[in-house]
């Protein structure tokens, strides 16, 4: 993917653009919230990281005036500030996600590839698969192994959430979110049990693991 | 008005009632002076008048003479007025009544005690007696004019004293209310500064200047002195965090590099998995300090819409329950009825209100305890509880733990930053809700009161 970084912080900065770089995305660091405004215009980017406190134009503005630009790129935001007013502020001007500084390598990377591939607008799926697991989304039934098993609504929830991202690693946070609607960091790794009980009925009785463990990351479903 | 008890305790009507009291003590005094006063003058002039009298007749030397002239004297007397009586020695009784009781000295008699015959006769007389040529003399002079002047006094007290009475009762009731409702008002609003609501002022007009008016301006005065203080020591918290937050970036990257691109052996991986976790708590309590200072700053009010904590109360149970049950605890969700439990407010902030005083709870107490979550409603209040069966908070401390970054000596090792419960009481003050610490005997018992939407 191509993508720009703009962040004034050259520690960061690099640190983002290295690491990306390593993923094998072509990426360009531009430190100043005027000439990444005019960057982001006029070279054809997949993502933006744009840091939310600039020199010059400040995130939130320059995004607007690219929105207001038609310009239809997608935008992870960085802040440093982590309330609720920020990321609602941050979403309401056209960015698509948001990243509250420090973070992990890992959560940025799974954020960028979300955001990278964006769902296309396909015909909406009847029935979501992975391995011999087969997802009726019309009858809300699971089966893996012609086997039906029974899960609670929420457990379904995860799951769909998982296997129509296949391929592509969720972070605690992002399923957090995703799943239960929640924007804070509860202090126990409330998510793990969840997806260790959904496991449970899952993969345990099966022999292969469809749900996989990303360490330092998060969980994925292979995608074949 | 709220109960008897009270109105004796507010000053100002006691002062009302004291003063009137004096008054009405004072007034009655000095008319019942006067009436004295003004009944001996009388009374000493009715003297006078019968001593003439008894002396005229007794210059009367012959005594047929005497008779003869107090004869004469009986017919023309009324008895209203005067009363003769003589009794001669010899012969009959000349008198304008049918009979007298006896008296010697200045004594009073009243109407019962004389027999009047077919004569009219007045209540009270003043009477005396003395021995007249051969007989014995009695005159008695009506005491009229000082029964009505007591009556005129006593329609002087009931005409005039009671309407002002009555007046300055209201007055002094009018009064001592005003004053009351000003007293109440500086105490409402010295509660709610002592709550925590900074921007609470006593409403003061321009034009009032009495004592009342000076407290009012002292108390804003204090609460404006103490908003600023904590602002300013708000703002240098915010700016603390937000100053170490590039720096902690930095070194969380550092980390993630010498992870990610050097050769490491077991051990060393494992100081830096550490060294990681520590810097994610810092940054934590970071967060959770800069989102105080938000929520605080109260702008997030702007976002506040219907909510129904049944939803959210749901929503969180059924997101922590697992890990809960999974740890050995019991999680357990009871709601009242079934029908939406609006309140005005931000759902996620309602959210984390809940998860944290469930976190809480499952941090502070042994494992195998329960935490019950309840929704019930109370009036037109909805009330969200979160209690345990743990050790609880000892009675003291209830308002310390409210603090941020307060600990109990006993809560040192376990895991958190002091901040959850100051989230929560920043929280539910946002959101007008009333947050109380209670004992579960055993354990502990929190309770938020939320005023409830009526659904439009």
């Amino acid at each position: 993917m191509k993508i720009l970084v703009i962040e004034d912080d050259k520690k960061t900065g690099a640190y983002i653009a290295d690491g990306l770089r390593e993923e094998g995305h072509s990426v360009d660091l531009i430190a100043n919230g005027a000439e990444g405004l005019v960057q982001a215009s006029i070279g054809y980017y997949d993502v933006l990281i744009v840091d939310r406190m600039l020199p010059g134009v400040d995130g939130i503005s320059l995004v607007k005036t690219l929105r207001g630009a038609k310009n239809r790129t997608p935008v992870l935001f960085l802040t440093a500030l982590g309330g609720v007013d920020d990321r609602i502020e941050g979403l309401n001007s056209g960015g698509d996600d948001y990243l509250v500084k420090p973070f992990a390598f890992g959560e940025l990377s799974a954020r960028i590839a979300a955001l990278g591939r964006r769902p296309q607008m396909q015909d909406e799926p009847t029935v979501l698969t992975a391995a011999d697991l087969e997802m009726n989304l019309l009858t809300r039934k699971v089966k893996r192994a012609g086997q039906p098993i029974d899960l609670l609504p929420r457990e379904f929830s995860l799951l769909e959430h998982l296997l129509r991202r296949k391929g592509r690693v969720q972070t605690r946070t992002m399923l957090m979110e995703a799943v239960w609607d929640i924007h804070f960091d509860p202090m126990t790794n409330v998510v793990d049990t969840h997806i260790s009980r959904l496991r449970r009925k899952v993969d345990k009785p099966f022999a292969t693991e469809i749900i996989e463990t990303v360490r330092g990351s998060g969980y994925r479903i292979d995608a074949e | 008005m709220r109960g008897r008890a009270l109105a004796i305790r507010s000053t100002p009507l006691r002062l009302t009632a004291i003063f009137l009291g004096i008054f009405i003590l004072s007034s009655a005094a000095s008319f019942a002076a006067a009436y004295l006063i003004i009944r001996a003058n009388f009374d000493a002039t009715l003297e006078d008048e019968i001593e003439q009298m008894i002396e005229s007749y007794d210059a009367i030397d012959k005594q047929d003479a005497l008779v003869n002239r107090l004869k004469d004297d009986v017919e023309v007397t009324d008895a209203e007025l005067t009363i003769l009586h003589y009794q001669p020695d010899r012969g009959a009784i000349i008198a304008n009544v049918d009979g007298l009781p006896p008296v010697s000295d200045f004594s009073i008699i009243g109407e019962k005690a004389i027999d009047e015959g077919e004569h009219d006769i007045s209540d009270s007389y003043l009477a005396k007696s003395e021995r007249v040529g051969q007989g014995q003399l009695t005159v008695a002079k009506t005491r009229v004019q000082v029964v009505e002047m007591g009556e005129i006094i006593l329609s002087v007290v009931l005409i005039g004293l009671l309407p002002t009475i009555l007046l300055a009762s209201i007055a002094g009731m009018f009064a001592a209310r005003t004053a009351r409702r000003r007293i109440d008002t500086i105490q409402k609003t010295l509660g709610e500064l002592t709550g925590g609501q900074m921007t609470a002022r006593v409403p003061v007009g321009k034009d009032d200047r009495d004592d009342l008016t000076t407290i009012s301006t002292a108390v804003n005065a204090m609460a404006s002195s103490q908003e600023a203080l904590i602002a300013s020591m708000r703002q240098v918290s915010t700016d603390i965090a937000h100053d170490l937050k590039t720096p902690i970036q930095r070194v969380a990257v550092i980390l993630d590099e010498i992870t990610r691109k050097t050769a490491l052996s077991e051990g060393q991986t494992d100081l830096l998995e550490q060294a990681l976790t520590e810097t994610d708590r810092i940054v934590k309590t970071f967060q959770a300090l800069l989102q105080l200072a938000q929520i605080e700053g109260g702008a997030v009010r702007d976002r506040f819409g219907p909510t129904d904590l049944q939803e959210v109360a749901a929503d969180v149970v059924d997101f922590l329950e697992p890990d809960a049950d999974e740890k050995g605890y019991h999680l357990d969700l009871t709601i009242a009825d079934a029908a939406p439990y609006l309140v005005n407010g931000d759902r996620h902030l309602l959210t984390q209100v809940l998860a944290n005083l469930i976190e809480n709870g499952l941090r502070h107490t042994p494992i195998g305890s329960t935490i019950r979550v309840r929704l019930a409603r109370s009036g037109t209040s909805v009330v969200l509880s979160v209690s345990d069966n743990g050790p609880g908070i000892p009675l003291g401390k209830h308002d310390k733990v409210l603090r941020r970054l307060y600990r109990l000596e006993q809560s040192r090792t376990t895991e958190g930053n002091g901040l959850g419960l100051s989230l929560v009481a920043a929280i539910c003050t946002l959101h007008g809700a009333q947050l109380s610490l209670d004992d579960n005997t055993p354990g502990l018992l929190v309770r938020v009161v939320f005023p409830q939407v009526v659904e439009a």
